[in-house]
């Protein structure tokens, strides 16, 4: 659960950031919606690689794997049970 | 003090309904209306309303009913909608292109090369072609774009080889986003790859919007998201419509009116040793920015309204471009799909796999991939013709001025991801009015560089940005 929480607040930190103050679940699109842009992405990207050693070079991009916390989440899950 | 919380109050009810003033009602969120929609008479009248007003875009009766119709069946069969679209982009080729049979013959040649290299890519992901296959097919049309420069001209094997670089240069992006596609779960349909390959909706050579995968993640998936759909798409016609009454009356005002020169006739005075006033050239520089935020904004919602009719329900092109406070939220709102493109095909690619342990680096790289080159090759080849006439020399020598303009804009927005990093000013005025103010200044003096960038050298241009500051050269 630690992952989940340490999502949340990132991406809530990057909402907020952009002007976003409204409730955030963990099912709410991000990128898809709109509410994020794709420079946010890149910073997801970077908090993923830095703190859970994702390396998307290897395992392709595509940004349905971070548009929601639940979909970043499964993605940290599915690296680590690889890993 | 009750009669001052009464003020205060009403003041921010004011401001509330202020806020929540829209001057197209929101009709999307009407339950009568929607519920409306989902009938058959709704339907109809939702079709008829939409045709009345498109048809001011599309005089021709022709071409008004070529998209009504797929519309209509899509509204009345939504269970059918991809196989109506599917198909649609492939008769519209053979209206458009039946009377020549060359052109018929090469445009399905490309759309075909563009299926053999998504079921390669998707056959075969850990071969060499499938890791990077959009870096591949932007090479092989480099290369088809050099032989068809070598080929004699005049000759038959120029003229296929350049009617090929004409087809493929307007299907090369679709192509891309479909291999592209090869990351997402689950894998394509064909019939919804075929949809996305110059829709129905119509498209520049950005694909609008984007490729199938996004197509598939915004389709209308019940009959009251579809009617929520297609009533934004209509809400966004009649504002697209607006825009383009506004524009008439904008160039009537100011150019015919007024009599302020255009940006390209200022700058061709000043090419011509005959130049306006310094206010006017400014002026000129101004008008043009708002004409091309304008322009650009109907024609991206123009083919928004049209897709979101046929249920998909894709994001505006253009979206308040006017209230960006950074050279990067601009760019991002501007000219989405575009931006998205040069995102998803040269920025990603080059962030995830290059200087990764250089966080500024990375960056700068990425922007310098998407920005400088990715833009630079896609305006280059886009205008195929130019390479045809001149040859690929000097072809590019006459791509200087918009290769100066890549690199400023690559540096501006290179310097805004620098500061976007920092925390925002609070305050209307500093937070606000001056960070817009700074965003409109910075691309109107960019533009400088965009006006006939084809038809003067670079020199003609940077002596009309100094004489903007009194700098006469």
């Amino acid at each position: 659960m630690k992952g989940r929480a340490e999502i949340h607040e990132f991406v809530q930190e990057l909402l907020t950031r952009s002007g976003d103050n409204q409730p955030l679940t963990d099912q709410d699109s991000l990128l898809l919606s709109g509410r994020l842009q794709s420079i946010d992405a890149v910073e997801i990207v970077v908090f993923l690689e830095e703190n859970f050693g994702i390396d998307f070079a290897q395992i392709g991009f595509d940004r349905d794997q971070i548009d929601s916390i639940d979909a970043i989440y499964a993605l940290v899950q599915k690296s680590a049970t690889q890993n | 003090m009750s009669r001052m919380a009464t003020q205060t109050g009403l003041t921010g009810k004011r401001a509330k309904g202020l806020a929540e003033f829209r001057l197209i009602p929101r009709i999307e969120t009407y339950p009568a209306i929607v519920s409306f929609a989902q009938t058959p008479l709704g339907k109809g009248a939702l079709l008829a309303v939409f045709g009345l007003g498109v048809r001011y875009f599309f005089p021709d009766l022709p071409s008004l009913l070529t998209l009504l119709l797929p519309l209509a069946l899509i509204t009345f069969f939504p269970e059918y909608r991809r196989f109506v679209l599917a198909i649609s982009p492939i008769a519209i080729v053979f209206m458009q292109a039946g009377s020549d049979p060359v052109l018929l013959g090469l445009t399905l040649v490309v759309i075909a090369i563009g299926i053999l290299l998504y079921w390669c890519a998707m056959c075969w992901p850990h071969s060499r072609f499938g890791q990077r296959p959009v870096a591949f097919l932007l090479t092989g049309f480099t290369v088809l774009i050099v032989l068809a420069g070598f080929a004699a001209p005049q000759s038959l094997p120029a003229m296929i080889l350049w009617g090929l670089v004409g087809v493929l240069s307007s299907y090369v992006w679709f192509i891309a986003y479909a291999l592209t596609d090869r990351n997402t779960k689950p894998v394509q349909e064909l019939t919804l790859e075929l949809t996305a390959f110059r829709p129905l909706w119509g498209s520049t050579a950005t694909p609008f919007p984007k490729g199938a995968a996004y197509l598939r993640r915004i389709e209308a998936k019940s009959p009251e998201q579809l009617a929520v759909v297609q009533l934004k798409g209509l809400k966004l016609l009649a504002w697209a419509i607006l825009l383009a009454v506004l524009q008439g009356l904008w160039q009537r005002f100011f150019h015919g009116y007024l009599r302020i020169p255009t940006a390209e006739q200022a700058l061709a005075m000043s090419v011509h040793r005959t130049p306006v006033a310094w206010h006017l050239c400014w002026e000129s520089l101004i008008l043009a920015f708002f004409e091309l935020v304008l322009s650009i904004s109907v024609m991206g919602h123009r083919i928004i309204a049209c897709c979101r009719l046929a249920g998909f329900n894709a994001l505006r092109n253009t979206y308040r471009p006017l209230s960006s406070t950074t050279i990067m939220e601009f760019f991002n709102r501007f000219y989405y799909y575009f931006k998205e493109l040069l995102v998803d095909l040269f920025f990603y690619p080059a962030f995830l796999r290059y200087w990764k342990g250089h966080k500024r680096l990375r960056m700068i790289f990425a922007t310098f991939a998407a920005a400088f080159f990715g833009n630079g090759f896609y305006h280059f080849t886009r205008d195929w013709q130019i390479i045809q006439h001149l040859g690929l020399w000097k072809a590019l020598l006459n791509y200087q001025t918009m290769i100066f303009y890549n690199a400023a804009l690559t540096a501006g927005l290179c310097f805004s991801q620098a500061r976007q990093r920092k925390p925002k000013t609070a305050g209307l005025f500093r937070g606000h009015i001056v960070p817009v103010f700074g965003v409109i200044v910075f691309y109107c003096l960019l533009s400088v560089f965009e006006i006939s960038e084809r038809m003067y050298p670079l020199v003609e241009h940077l002596r009309f940005f100094a004489s903007l500051f009194f700098i006469h050269v």
